[in-house]
């Protein structure tokens, strides 16, 4: 995958879906939270149109094959649907958490398959807990900070685009992207540190490193 | 560590990139809800989300809208702890796939374990008995599937010494006990034992302190006994 491109700097189409997911949610997502939680027959429906391309999207892009994306984002769906209770629906960011879940189960499939076992699985478990989606900013899947976030990776030197691809899509540690690009493993976490720093200041995050 | 050396590392976390042993404790800080930790990895989480954000559209089937919707009428009804394991017991499951020593094919086997657990924790009909509030300084919970199996998770385990196990009993309301399988706590004192397969006949859990390999009797009083709510 070209360096850059993976991301969607130069098309438009995350901005447009997006846009459509914003008109047609015709609710705000502590309602659509409450609706599921509520077990309202049309909640799920409601909430897939509203998440359900764009964890598609995510997943694809990781596992590079529509099939197993098909049974990863209706494994997203139904850990949403089993675990919505436990979400704090009037503080928690709806979207967020179901990406967060979604790229979870992707990233889990290709370490699995590429025998990078899951040592990670219940670590990744602890990290999609709704507990850390509180009182997280709930438009950040808008379009305004999709197109800061795409924005903000193209300014990312090489180095740091690669690093941040290798880590979003293939979900390799630091070490592993060491031996890979034949670098130390210092610089490695530097360019990581420093493409994310640079990544949260373009979204204007607190700065925590 | 503290959460200061560990602050560096939130997004590395946030991204499921990061190695041990920063990896460990920042779980470790998240399992005992340290307050600056959370905080830390849920605005990384934040930044990692918003990438989620930027990636490029891609058009799922139709079909699978369909899909979706269908498995979620099939979905049972969520269980007391399917709808999300206690952020603690998550994290020190998390914990135990160090503690376990994970490397070549006993990867495979001990990963297994851990998915044992998970689903007896998860199966409704389970037993889930906390002990500790008259037995301390040891406490913890055991869940008890009538048909997956036990785990036990402890803390605060007294010190043995070398030659000694912890060995798990499953005690019938009437007659002996049966014993359920020898374990070793941490260097912290924690514990996480899964007994996978079914359990009859049992009316309580009971851990002793007993000779390396295990006995067919206890030859020690029990310092952990947790009667189930319902007998098996």
């Amino acid at each position: 995958m070209a360096i850059g491109m993976a991301f969607g700097i130069t098309v438009p189409g995350i901005l447009l879906a997006l846009e459509a997911s914003e008109r047609n949610s015709g609710q705000n997502d502590e309602e659509l939270a409450r609706r599921l939680q509520r077990r309202e027959p049309r909640a799920m429906a409601d909430f897939y149109d509203r998440f359900g391309r764009l964890a598609y999207s995510v997943i694809v892009a990781i596992v590079r094959d529509s099939a197993t994306a098909e049974d990863l984002v209706q494994e997203t769906f139904l850990r949403v649907w089993n675990r919505v209770h436990a979400f704090e629906a009037g503080r928690g960011a709806l979207g967020p958490w179901v990406l967060t879940i979604a790229r979870n189960r992707a990233i889990d499939h290709i370490r699995s398959r590429s025998a990078r076992m899951d040592r990670n699985v219940y670590e990744l478990d602890v990290r999609e807990h709704p507990s850390l989606f509180v009182d997280m900013e709930r438009d950040l899947l808008n379009t305004d900070h999709a197109r800061v976030i795409a924005t903000a990776i193209a300014k990312l030197n090489t180095n740091q685009q690669k690093v941040i691809e290798l880590a979003y899509y293939e979900g390799l540690s630091q070490t592993e992207m060491a031996e890979r690009m034949g670098e130390p493993l210092g610089t490695v976490k530097t360019w990581v540190r420093t493409a994310l720093k640079n990544l949260r200041e373009a979204l204007g995050q607190e700065v925590t490193a | 560590m503290t959460c200061e050396e560990l602050r560096p590392d939130y997004p590395s976390y946030a991204l499921g990139i990061l190695g041990d042993p920063e990896r460990t404790e920042i779980s470790e800080h998240l399992g005992r809800q340290c307050e600056t930790c959370v905080a830390g990895v849920a605005s990384a989480l934040a930044t990692v989300s918003a990438m989620s954000g930027a990636v490029k559209i891609a058009e799922p089937p139709k079909s699978l809208r369909r899909r979706v919707l269908a498995s979620v009428e099939r979905e049972p009804r969520p269980s007391r702890f399917g709808v999300f394991l206690p952020w603690a017991i998550t994290a020190m499951l998390s914990l135990a796939m160090l503690t376990i020593g994970i490397t070549g094919r006993r990867q495979i086997g001990d990963t297994e374990k851990l998915r044992q657990a998970l689903s007896i924790l998860n199966d409704p009909a389970a037993n889930d008995v906390s002990f500790g509030e008259t037995q301390k300084p040891s406490r913890g919970r055991v869940f008890v599937s009538p048909g997956q199996g036990v785990v036990f998770i402890g803390a605060n385990l007294p010190r043995i010494d070398s030659g000694k196990t912890f060995e798990l009993w499953l005690l019938p309301a009437k007659g002996n006990p049966v014993p359920a399988g020898v374990f070793q706590s941490q260097s912290d004192a924690t514990a996480v034992f899964v007994r996978p397969g079914a359990v009859t006949n049992t009316a309580a859990i009971a851990v002793t302190v007993e000779p390396e390999g295990g006995s067919a009797q206890p030859t020690t009083t029990p310092f952990i006994v947790a009667k189930l709510q319902r007998q098996l």
